[in-house]
C-alpha cells in the first residue's frame, strides 16, 4: 500500500511536533520512534551486518513510488545514494511547503537504528537528492 | 528515510507516542491540525468546494491507491462507504503489531472536521476488524442513519457475517453514541 499521498502525512505530522512542541522534540520523536519502532530492523542489521543494511535500502526503496536511488555495497560501507528523493519529489510536485527540516530525520532515524548494530550513518546533501553512508564502526 | 509504504505503522506508532509523552488530548489535536487541516487539505479542498462530488472524487482516487475492498454510493442528499476491508488497519492486523489503543478513531479524527466545515453530520460505525460504514448527509437536511441494506443492499458491511465484533463504535450525526 504505497500511496505517495501518505509524505503528505509524514511532513505534517514532522511539522506539527515542531510548530507544537519544538525542535528538540521532533529529534525525540524521530530517535524514539528508530530505536521502538525499527527495533525490528536494528536486530536484523545485528544479525547480518552491513550485506543486511544493503538488502534493506533496496527493499525499501523498490516501494517508494518515484525514487532513483543506486546502493553500493563497498568493502566496509553501504553507499545510499538518493538521486531522487520520492517524498520530496512528491511534496513538491503537489505544491506542499516542506517542512524545513525534513531531510533531518533521515539521519536521526537511520543513527537510532544503526548505532546499537554497531554501524555508522554520515549523511551529505539533501533537499531532494543525497548520499548516505552505512560504515562499521571504526571505518 | 521513513517511506509510504509503511505509513500506518509509523502513524499507528506516532499516536502512541503522542498519547504517553503528551496525554490523549495531543492525539486528538495532532488528528485535527496535522492531518485534517494540513495533510488532508486537498481533501477538505475537495469537500469543502463540491460536497458530495468532491466527496467521490477524493474517495474514490485515495481507496483505489490504497488497494481497499469497499464499496461506494452517492444520491442526492447522502454518500456512503461501506469498508469490507480496511487496507490501513489491515497492515496492522497482518503484522499482529499495534501500538495505539484504538487506531481506528483516526480517521474521525480528520474526517469529522472536515465535514463540520463542509456542511454534513457523519454516521458512522466500525467494528475494529477492518470493516467500516460511513454515511455523509447534509447537516441541515439529515435524514438519520439509514437501515441495513436500504441504501447499499447486500454491498451493506452490517450484513457480513463477521460484522458483529466485540467491540463496536459508532457516530450519529458526528456524535459518539454508546451502542444498544
Amino acid at each position: 500500500m504505497a500511496a505517495a499521498d501518505f509524505y503528505f502525512g509524514i511532513n505534517a505530522t514532522f511539522r506539527h511536533i515542531y510548530e507544537e512542541y519544538g525542535e528538540a522534540e521532533l529529534i525525540n520523536y524521530w530517535r524514539a520512534m528508530g530505536e521502538e519502532y525499527f527495533a525490528p530492523v536494528t536486530e536484523r542489521f545485528k544479525g547480518g551486518g552491513l550485506p543486511s543494511v544493503a538488502q534493506y535500502w533496496r527493499e525499501f526503496f523498490a516501494e517508494e513510488p518515484g525514487s532513483e536511488v543506486e546502493i553500493t555495497e563497498e568493502t566496509d560501507c553501504v553507499r545510499v545514494e538518493v538521486k531522487v528523493c520520492p517524498a520530496l519529489k512528491h511534496l513538491r510536485e503537489h505544491e506542499r511547503d516542506i517542512m524545513p527540516l525534513y531531510c533531518q530525520h533521515c539521519t536521526e532515524i537511520s543513527r537510532a537504528i544503526c548505532e546499537p548494530a554497531s554501524i555508522m550513518v554520515r549523511v551529505a546533501g539533501g533537499n531532494g537528492n543525497c548520499c548516505q553512508w552505512f560504515c562499521r564502526e571504526g571505518e | 528515510m521513513i517511506g509510504c509504504a509503511e505509513f500506518c505503522g509509523y502513524y499507528d506508532w506516532t499516536f502512541e507516542y503522542l498519547r504517553r509523552r503528551f496525554g490523549e488530548e495531543a492525539v486528538s489535536d495532532y488528528w485535527r491540525t496535522a492531518i485534517s487541516e494540513d495533510s488532508q487539505r486537498h481533501a477538505r479542498e475537495l469537500i469543502v468546494g463540491q460536497g458530495i462530488a468532491g466527496m467521490e472524487e477524493y474517495w474514490a482516487q485515495t481507496l483505489e491507491e490504497e488497494e481497499a475492498g469497499y464499496h461506494m454510493q452517492k444520491g442526492e442528499d447522502f454518500f456512503r462507504i461501506d469498508m469490507f476491508a480496511c487496507p490501513s488497519l489491515g497492515l496492522l492486523l497482518d503484522r499482529g503489531r499495534q501500538a495505539y489503543h484504538d487506531y481506528c478513531d483516526h480517521c474521525m479524527g480528520w474526517i469529522e472536521p472536515v465535514m463540520e466545515e463542509a456542511g454534513f453530520v457523519i454516521h458512522h460505525e466500525h467494528n475494529h476488524a477492518g470493516q467500516c460504514y460511513w454515511e455523509m448527509r447534509p447537516a441541515n437536511d439529515d435524514q438519520g442513519l439509514s437501515a441495513p441494506g436500504e441504501i447499499a443492499g447486500e454491498q451493506d458491511v452490517r450484513a457480513l457475517p463477521h460484522w458483529p465484533q466485540v467491540c463496536h463504535h459508532l457516530w450519529l450525526a458526528s456524535r459518539r453514541v454508546q451502542k444498544q
